[in-house]
């Protein structure tokens, strides 16, 4: 036999594997990274460790994502395993049916099942969280369980089960006693593929979670818009635990098998012969030693976990609870735990990416005590009814903010908002790379040839859109289908001769760095980023741009409204504000705050004084139905192009 | 053992609730329109005539190219991988086999992550090509890096199967064709390779399934403008809230996976007669 491999063989094979295992040991290295570089080794430390333990949102997730792999894993073990040994008895119909069935959710791509259980969790009614998310990954889970089992129960003869009952056991006995022991290995191959799946879900996670509950894979999916090395240092434990479990499953009885053959060779020569049942001697001790060790690292896990995660579910029980809502990277995240220990209460914290992806989940049915949405967002909530009144005289720093702020068209008189940030959107460029005289064009230099691939756009369907009808003369606020198709087609031309990237947050730090020419982004951002990078300026085009102001609402099922003007009075303080500020970078409605700032962090940095003055600056306006189906199918289109 | 009929009804009631409602449910919406709540019914085609739309036919194409050619360079580069690890000694062969399937089970949205740092404009590749004197490559955000995570991500599963049904291959019949007179390419081409199509088809099913429903890959490799089926799924029921286009355009996909399925058990069966 012609076995073996050539030199060239082995080189292919190591090339595979470096390029399998590069970013797993990329990550690796990085997570003892010194710095926050993610591409410089600055010197080796632990600090993103300490941060991860430190940090409550990601030992929350890692209980998620533990106990429902866990509890998926057994009850789906079960489910599949009692399934698989009654179809060997079901008419052949019937077992057909079922098995196609079963393949159903095996052959779907992760995200049809995922929004077919979403429909199906809302058509029920269902409040979305844990409960639907476990349901959700024992259905996923528990086909596979099938599949690895069923095999096994049909190679069974079906005499032994048989044999046993006519000798007096009862059909329960004879399951546990003759049918398990020969289908174990299916099952441990069962159990080991939904752990595994379920610990790394993402996709059916994502559309069938809500209320905060978030898993591994969704805490790094929030994380992903920003260089963030603690998700290196979760990775490495995550890796370290599965790899320790691969490796304690599969290489223990392999070794401790070796070493028993040589001392039963004998017995083993009887088994090849006949003589013995195959399942008896060796095999038996290492199977049993195999599923004890997974037993043994399940109840490891659970423990730990449990422990870190025992203060905050027993908080959850006595203490009050306020559930926020914000945009992503929208806060420190310091201050909420600094808020739960002034007030003796737990936040659940929850972030959207858009304030359409707010008004979908309101609509979905999710609850919330306190949003942060944007004003056009804050107008249409309190049009259709989902705010309920501040009541002012909770609020004791209101003084402290800035007149300029308040009382916007958006929600005149401040009835049902307080003012979080506020800005406006202007575009960032690189004065090494970008001629002074060009900025005349106005929005039109986003058109500019000579910045061909070279700009990142505003992944936010307002905000393209105002850019466009800005650039034609229009009203960003207009419901003109006439205006609004142009301005499609201005954003379409972009797109083609242009060929920008339509960014979320991650502009920021490519921006820092230098990587592009230009980048449309809110004054804040900007801000932030020439106080990191002296190359940037920001510019707001004459033709007018959107003022926006961000601010902090109460929704009418709000559970406990007054720990919910407490945090909004907490947020208006001196000391939060500025720190808040420190972390995002943007325009601060609290006078003290702002003047602090623009002494400090931002000294001579002018994006940080959204302008006033300006005409044709405009704030964003409620949507009717139809003009914002229309956007919202229009920005669809461009961003498919 | 008739004794067991009984216990299939637990799960018939399960499938019943979680796989044959919510199927109902998704072509409910797709043949609707009124909003995301059931309360309200018209029945309606205009949800599957959109998906007619050029726009939305680009992203179907775009999403069936990426599909076929990660799946392709998968084969191409999977193929030798598994038959070398075929012809290792056995105990190498069960080592090597698990060093594919590791990757696999970890995280792949920390794996996505990793290519991020490696591929972004200031990188980690681009500051070690910096080192040598080399210009920055601009790969972020592109078809490249876009496939270079499908492909680490779903190559194992490509590898695998095909490795099963190598290793399980009667090696006689390898020696029979040499010692009829093959020569090794032959060999390869009219026996080993041909033995081993079972294993490919898993594979290139496999994913190709994977690779035309991804959302997660594209969306943080590719950028926002980067939009496949799943991208414009997830838009219509995460941000947009449009269910019925959402649930229209996840019943096409589901249609195309089970054609793409038909087709390769097709194959399959053709194969396995001439063989």
């Amino acid at each position: 036999m012609n076995k073996g491999n050539g030199f060239w063989a082995k080189l292919y094979v190591v090339l595979c594997f470096a390029f399998f295992y590069l970013p797993i040991g990329v990550t690796i290295f990085f997570s003892f990274n010194s710095s926050k570089s993610l591409s410089h080794f600055t010197g080796f430390s632990m600090r993103w460790y300490e941060a991860l333990l430190k940090n409550n949102d990601i030992v929350q997730a890692v209980y998620v994502s533990v106990t429902i792999a866990v509890i998926a894993t057994i009850v789906s073990t079960i489910l599949g395993t009692i399934t698989a040994i009654g179809l060997s008895s079901t008419g052949r119909v019937l077992k057909d049916a079922i098995l196609t069935m079963n393949d159903i959710p095996i052959l779907n791509p992760d995200i049809v099942t995922a929004i077919s259980w979403m429909l199906l969790f809302s058509s029920l009614g269902f409040s979305k969280g844990y409960w639907t998310m476990l349901l959700a990954h024992i259905g996923f889970c528990t086909p596979f369980v099938i599949t690895s089992v069923y095999p096994k129960v049909r190679s069974l003869d079906p005499n032994l089960a048989n044999a046993a009952m006519d000798l007096g056991a009862t059909p329960f006995q004879a399951m546990i006693k003759v049918i398990l022991p020969a289908i174990k290995t299916g099952i441990y191959a069962g159990v080991l593929l939904s752990f595994t799946m379920s610990f790394d879900d993402f996709v059916i996670s994502y559309f069938v979670t809500g209320n905060g509950v978030k898993n591994i894979s969704i805490i790094v999916y929030n994380m992903t818009k920003r260089i963030n090395p603690i998700i290196n240092a979760l990775s490495t434990i995550v890796i370290l635990v599965i790899v320790v479990i691969l490796i304690v499953v599969f290489a223990t009885p392999r070794i401790r098998a070796k070493k028993a053959a040589a001392e039963r060779k004998m017995e083993k020569e009887l088994e090849e012969e006949g003589a013995l049942p195959p399942s008896g001697g060796v095999k038996k001790h290492r199977r049993l030693g195999a599923g004890f060790v997974i037993a043994l690292l399940g109840v490891v896990l659970v423990a730990g976990s449990y422990s870190a995660a025992k203060k905050s579910a027993s908080a959850a029980g006595k203490k009050q609870q306020l559930r926020v809502y914000n945009a992503g990277e929208y806060i420190d995240m310091d201050l909420l735990g600094r808020f739960e220990e002034e007030y003796g209460c737990t936040v659940v914290y929850e972030t959207f990416d858009s304030n359409e992806m707010l008004y979908t989940k309101l609509l979905a049915g999710d609850q919330y005590d306190i949003l942060i949405p944007s004003d056009y967002m804050i107008e249409r909530l309190i049009k259709e009814d989902y705010l309920q009144p501040i009541d002012w005289s909770l609020i004791s720093n209101k003084d402290s903010l800035n007149p300029d702020v308040m009382d916007k068209e958006y929600d005149p008189g401040n009835v049902y908002s307080v003012p979080y940030f506020y800005g406006s959107v202007g575009i960032l460029y690189d004065k090494t790379l970008v001629d002074k005289a060009d900025l005349s064009e106005g929005w039109n230099i986003l058109m500019d040839q000579k910045y061909k691939g070279n700009l990142y756009m505003y992944d936010s369907e307002r905000d393209s859109f105002m850019v466009a009808l800005k650039a034609l003369g229009y009203s960003m606020n207009t419901t003109d289908e006439d205006q609004i198709r142009q301005a499609y087609d201005w954003l379409i031309r972009q797109r083609k001769t242009m060929k920008p990237i339509y960014a979320g947050d991650d502009v920021i730090d490519n921006m820092v760095s230098g990587n592009k020419a230009m980048a449309v982004v809110y004054s804040g951002d900007g801000a932030l980023i020439m106080s990191e990078n002296e190359n940037m300026d920001f510019f707001e085009p004459e033709q007018g741009t959107n003022i926006w102001y961000d601010a902090m609402v109460i929704t009418k099922d709000c559970q406990n409204t007054e720990l919910a003007h407490d945090f909004i009075d907490f947020m208006l303080q001196q000391d939060v504000g500025e720190q808040n500020t420190e972390y995002i970078g943007y325009t601060s409605p609290v006078t003290g705050v702002y003047k602090k700032m623009s002494q400090t962090m931002f000294k001579g940095i002018d994006a940080y004084q959204p302008r006033s003055g300006y005409a044709k600056d405009e704030v964003f306006r409620y949507q009717t139905q139809d003009v914002k189906k229309l956007y919202a199918q229009l920005w669809t289109k461009v961003k498919a192009q | 053992m008739k004794h067991y009929k009984k216990l299939t009804i637990p799960y018939i009631v399960w499938c019943a609730i979680f796989i044959i409602i919510p199927i109902l449910l998704i072509v409910l919406y797709a043949f609707t329109s009124g909003g995301n709540s059931v309360k309200t019914l018209n029945f309606t085609l205009s949800n599957l005539a959109k998906i007619n739309e050029h726009t939305y036919v680009m992203v179907f194409l775009k999403s069936l190219e990426l599909g076929v050619i990660t799946t392709f360079i998968c084969f191409a580069a999977g193929y030798p991988l598994a038959y070398i690890i075929s012809r290792a000694p056995e105990g190498a062969q069960d080592m090597l086999i698990m060093a594919v399937t590791i990757p696999t089970w970890i995280n792949m949205l920390l794996r996505t992550y990793a290519w991020m740092n490696l591929l972004s404009d200031n990188g980690i590749i681009n500051s070690l090509l910096g080192l040598l004197g080399i210009d920055p490559v601009h790969m972020m955000y592109t078809d490249f890096s876009v496939m270079i995570g499908m492909i680490c991500n779903f190559m194992p599963f490509m590898i695998i199967p095909i490795h099963t049904s190598l290793r399980k291959m009667d090696r006689s019949l390898i020696e029979a064709a040499m010692d009829l007179g093959a020569n090794p390419l032959q060999t390869f081409r009219r026996v080993i390779f041909k033995l081993s199509i079972p294993g490919v088809i898993n594979g290139v099913v496999m994913v190709f399934l994977m690779a035309i429903s991804s959302f997660v890959i594209p969306k943080l490799l590719g950028g926002g403008q980067y939009v496949l089926i799943g991208n414009l799924i997830e838009s219509q029921f995460i941000s947009i809230g449009d269910w019925n286009f959402g649930s229209a355009i996840s019943l096409i996909l589901a249609i195309i996976i089970l054609l793409a399925m038909r087709l390769m058990k097709k194959i399959d069966l053709k194969e396995a007669e001439e063989r």
